[in-house]
């Protein structure tokens, strides 16, 4: 193996660059993070008072509880509309369906400060629909409230949706005509087709589709800031106000909730990658 | 097709959906003024004007595409021939290199930022606040799309083969990548390009938290300018969307010719 | 060490598995060698430790008087022609061609002069400035072939060329590469694991198995003379019988070998039912003579393969494998069908000595068996 090992040099040297930039922004930043999620604010010892806080204490707990709800009811709704409509532009002629692809593709930039105030716009206080209701008398938004929680979920379900086609399309796409014809010549009908054959074959998919939109909901900043701005109580909020905010800084806290929001997110990017590995063992040929 | 007129609404449905809060945001960069009524009152285009006036916006402006290139540029310099040595020479480091550029993919911006804030606020090197850490964030969380674009086009060119075939006609290894790999993988990197390009421009997260109003770039400048002039604001939002429109176009056009290149038979 | 040509006690593993196991083999020049073998044999990693794309454990390449294991790719004088052609899609098929010269440092007017010489030789002269993905497969693989042959290598490596083109173009463009191999004389080394094309093409074959050459010789000694059951399995859809098999079949005793492989066309059928075979008796002569081996059975399966039609007997426990020629004379054969089948024992090939059965030593060599065996070939 001494050959081998003559050739590889330079090349390894040319490796060199990624290996430092990884090192210096990615892994020691990470490791750094883990580290001061054990250590006592107070001096340097180890402890694990940071993740009891961060499981204990009501604050928290609440912008846990908080971030799990909204990301469950967002990601459950937009996986919903994004199967019916993902089901929908497989039947499409070809030219409709690619520009229907595109427009998903593109609305899902549009997320963030600019699709935070595009909702101002046409439900704040004073926006297009909050008006338009009131003056029809209609009572439909009486009760709604664009900076609360259930605003929060109807702003997440805009950018899930688009997302939630991208990402199941190719399940659909790969649900072949055949097999519906099949199944009706053995003399199933639509129903029984859905449920024998084709949920079956959908369920991978949805599964990691939905644990793709939990985790985006989960780690979702930008929207919910320029929303409802730093004091709002969730997860992702939390841990920024605690490391970077102006008042109240408690990083080795923030740590402790920035590894359990990692950790959920590494689980379920987990579970779909092996979702996805059945879906394309599923749908292959 | 059966069941066509429910096909059909559905579409219509979604696209109003979808293109609702756009129109919105149009409407009201386009209103002169819009208060307490249903539609704007006049038309006028001097919010765009003012946009392009204001000075704070151009410099912001000026700060976004100096960060985003920065970023991306390193990213191709280190990231092309990283991706390539790896495919081609050392397939054994290939599991490696999908993990370290898979995790940014995983982990929120929020999560990346609290570790490099621990790291550079203070210590041997304190960029926080600075251009450095921010180009340094950028080529870290632009490393899957990167990868992607890079690897997809590596293998759709068979890379490989095409440097033993170089290299077994006398080529060296530098003369292989430069005249018969790299050309034929310069539409995967532009995907690459254009798609961190649209990512990188829309970033709050990490340019809030790491470096805040000391590096205004158009998103935070974005967020700040929201509850002073929402006019402005949205104009600012519809040509950050029509920038973006652009990419995607852009991104669309390559994105099929890369995948109708490789056709060998 | 007077070949041109010498491969020593090659050896190489990858994650713990042997792949290629203390081969050794020589070509003298202008000699078209095929390594045949199944799949995932070692054959194409063979072919990479010799061009040096991949690094061999131990063993030694000799060609020419040069030692090669200790030299870059590019300094080996090999030249080799992918299964996937690996033109380069952004030069066109000149650029393609002069390539290797540009990067040896030619002059202008000999790169031209030597790529139109090639163009020529592969009758692609008109396709000189198109780029590879608007041509066809067949002519992508004539450019890839010039390619390699322009820089004038030492040693031809072809990595199933021929194994992505339809089955039309492969024979038209095996011929052609025969034809062009001996013109220039060029040493060649051709992988497959297609046995016709490989007895087709080649001087010599090399049949390989798990990483070992398990026989080699001239096309029709191996395929006449297989000297192992993998051999003849591989080559030539053989039925291959152990002995206690073959005792049983034949009615034989204390047979010498533990396995002997039959030809399929070697295997004479005759309709059990006399009245059936009247006619046939006159014109095969194989069943009179007293010394061919006979054996009752009826046919359990038919199958036309054109100028063939493939049978499948069953005798008892063993199932046996008779091509018979698709011609007029033919008797009417179905399913069901009994027969009787008979055997030349020169045509029963004793794997462990090579040889045939050694029962009768003496026997008359018979005149249907030659006049048969003209159509192995079209076999398969």
């Amino acid at each position: 193996m001494r050959r081998s090992r003559r050739f590889a040099w330079p090349l390894l040297a040319a490796v060199l660059p990624f290996l430092f930039m990884a090192a210096c922004f990615e892994i020691v930043p990470l490791i750094s993070m883990l580290f001061s999620s054990f250590r006592a604010e107070a001096g340097s010892s180890l402890t694990l008072e940071h993740y009891l806080t961060s499981l204990s204490n009501p604050f928290y707990t609440k912008a846990i509880r908080n971030s799990v709800l909204i990301a469950l009811y967002s990601s459950v709704i937009g996986l919903a509309v994004g199967m019916i409509a993902a089901n929908t532009i497989t039947r499409l002629p070809e030219t409709v369906r690619d520009r229907i692809l595109m427009i998903s593709n593109m609305t899902s930039n549009f997320a963030g400060v600019p699709l935070a105030f595009a909702f101002i716009i046409l439900l704040g206080n004073n926006g297009l629909f909050t008006l338009l209701f009131d003056d029809i008398g209609l009572p439909v938004l009486g009760e709604f409230e664009l900076y609360s929680w259930t605003g929060l979920v109807l702003v997440y379900v805009y950018f899930q949706i688009p997302l939630a086609i991208l990402l199941m399309y190719p399940t659909y796409y790969g649900i072949k005509e055949q097999w519906r014809e099949a199944s009706g010549l053995l003399g199933a009908g639509t129903v029984q087709f859905w449920r024998y054959i084709g949920l079956p074959l959908l369920l991978p998919g949805m599964l990691g589709t939905f644990s793709i939109l939990f985790a985006n909901a989960m780690g979702a900043y930008a929207t919910a800031y320029a929303l409802v701005g730093g004091n709002y109580n969730l997860l992702a909020i939390r841990i920024g106000s605690l490391t970077a905010g102006d008042v109240y800084v408690r990083p080795e806290l923030g740590s402790a909730l920035a590894v359990l929001l990692a950790a959920a997110m590494l689980l379920a990017m987990w579970i779909n990658e092996r979702m996805m590995l059945k879906v394309r063992r599923d749908l292959a040929g | 097709m059966k069941n066509k007129g429910y096909h059909y609404a559905v579409i219509v449905l979604l696209m109003v959906y979808l293109l609702l809060p756009l129109l919105a945001t149009l409407l009201f960069a386009l209103a002169k003024d819009w208060q307490a009524t249903i539609l704007p009152s006049g038309w006028t285009l001097e919010w765009f004007a003012g946009m392009l006036q204001d000075a704070r916006f151009m410099e912001s402006l000026g700060r976004s595409l100096l960060v985003c290139t920065l970023s991306v540029l390193l990213s191709i310099i280190i990231m092309v021939p990283t991706i390539y040595i790896v495919t081609v020479y050392m397939p054994k480091l290939e599991k490696l290199l999908y993990a370290l550029v898979l995790l940014p993919y995983a982990l929120p911006g929020v999560v990346m930022a609290v570790g490099l804030i621990r790291i550079y606020s203070g210590g041997p090197v304190p960029i926080t606040g600075t251009l450095w850490i921010l180009i340094g964030a950028y080529f870290v969380i632009i490393l899957p799309y990167m990868y992607q674009g890079i690897r997809n086009a590596l293998r759709t060119v068979n890379a490989r083969e095409l440097t033993n075939a170089a290299e077994l006609l006398g080529a060296t290894r530098a003369q292989a990548f430069k005249l018969v790999v790299l050309p034929n993988i310069l539409p995967g990197i532009m995907v690459s390009v254009l798609l961190s390009f649209s990512i990188l421009f829309g970033e709050f997260v990490l340019a809030n938290l790491l470096v805040g109003g000391r590096y205004e770039t158009v998103q935070i400048y974005l967020y700040k300018r929201l509850s002073e002039s929402g006019h402005l604001s949205s104009a600012v939002a519809i040509a950050y969307f029509g920038f973006v429109l652009v990419l995607s176009g852009l991104l669309l056009r390559l994105g099929k010719w890369v995948l109708r290149t490789p056709d060998i038979r | 060490m007077g070949s041109y040509f010498t491969l020593n006690a090659i050896t190489k593993s990858f994650n713990g598995s042997q792949v290629l196991n203390n081969l050794s083999l020589e070509a003298e020049q202008g000699e078209l060698l095929t390594l045949l073998g199944p799949s995932g044999c070692g054959k194409s990693t063979l072919l990479r430790c010799i061009a040096g794309l991949d690094v061999m454990d131990n063993g030694s390449i000799l060609l020419d008087g040069v030692e090669l294991s200790t030299l870059p790719a590019k300094k080996r004088n090999v030249g080799m022609v992918f299964q996937s052609y690996a033109l380069f899609p952004n030069l066109t098929v000149y650029d393609n061609i002069a390539f290797g010269l540009k990067m040896r440092g030619d002059r202008r007017e000999q790169i031209r002069s030597r790529v139109e010489e090639m163009l020529e030789l592969v009758e692609l002269s008109g396709k000189r400035k198109e780029y590879p993905h608007r041509l066809s497969g067949g002519q992508q693989q004539r450019v890839a072939l010039a390619r390699s042959l322009a820089v004038e290598p030492k040693l031809l490596l072809l990595d199933e060329p021929l194994s992505a083109l339809d089955a039309k173009i492969r024979r038209n463009l095996r011929m052609e590469l025969r034809r062009i191999q001996q013109r220039l004389k060029m040493t060649m080394i051709f992988v497959t694991h297609d046995q016709e094309e490989a007895l087709m093409i080649s001087d010599r074959v090399f049949i390989m198995n798990e990483g070992q050459i398990i026989q080699s010789g001239r096309p029709e000694e191996i395929y006449t003379e297989p000297s192992s059951a993998f051999t003849a399995r591989f080559i030539g859809h053989y039925n291959v019988l152990n002995r206690q098999e073959m005792e049983a079949v034949f009615g034989l005793r204390e047979l010498a070998g533990s396995a002997y492989a039959i030809r399929p066309e070697a295997v004479k059928l005759r309709p059990a039912d006399e009245e059936t075979a009247h006619g046939v008796k006159a014109q095969d002569d194989s069943f009179r003579d007293s010394s061919a081996l006979t054996a009752q059975g009826h046919v359990t399966e038919v199958t036309v393969l054109g100028s063939l039609i493939r049978c499948t007997v069953s005798t008892g426990e063993t199932e046996i494998q008779a091509d018979m020629l698709n011609d007029r004379y033919r008797f009417p054969i179905r399913q069901g069908t009994g027969v009787t089948l008979a055997v030349d024992p020169e045509d029963c090939r004793n794997l462990d000595h090579g040889g045939a059965i050694g029962r009768c030593p003496s026997y008359q060599k018979n005149e249907s068996f030659t006049s048969l065996s003209g159509s192995r070939f079209t076999a398969r």
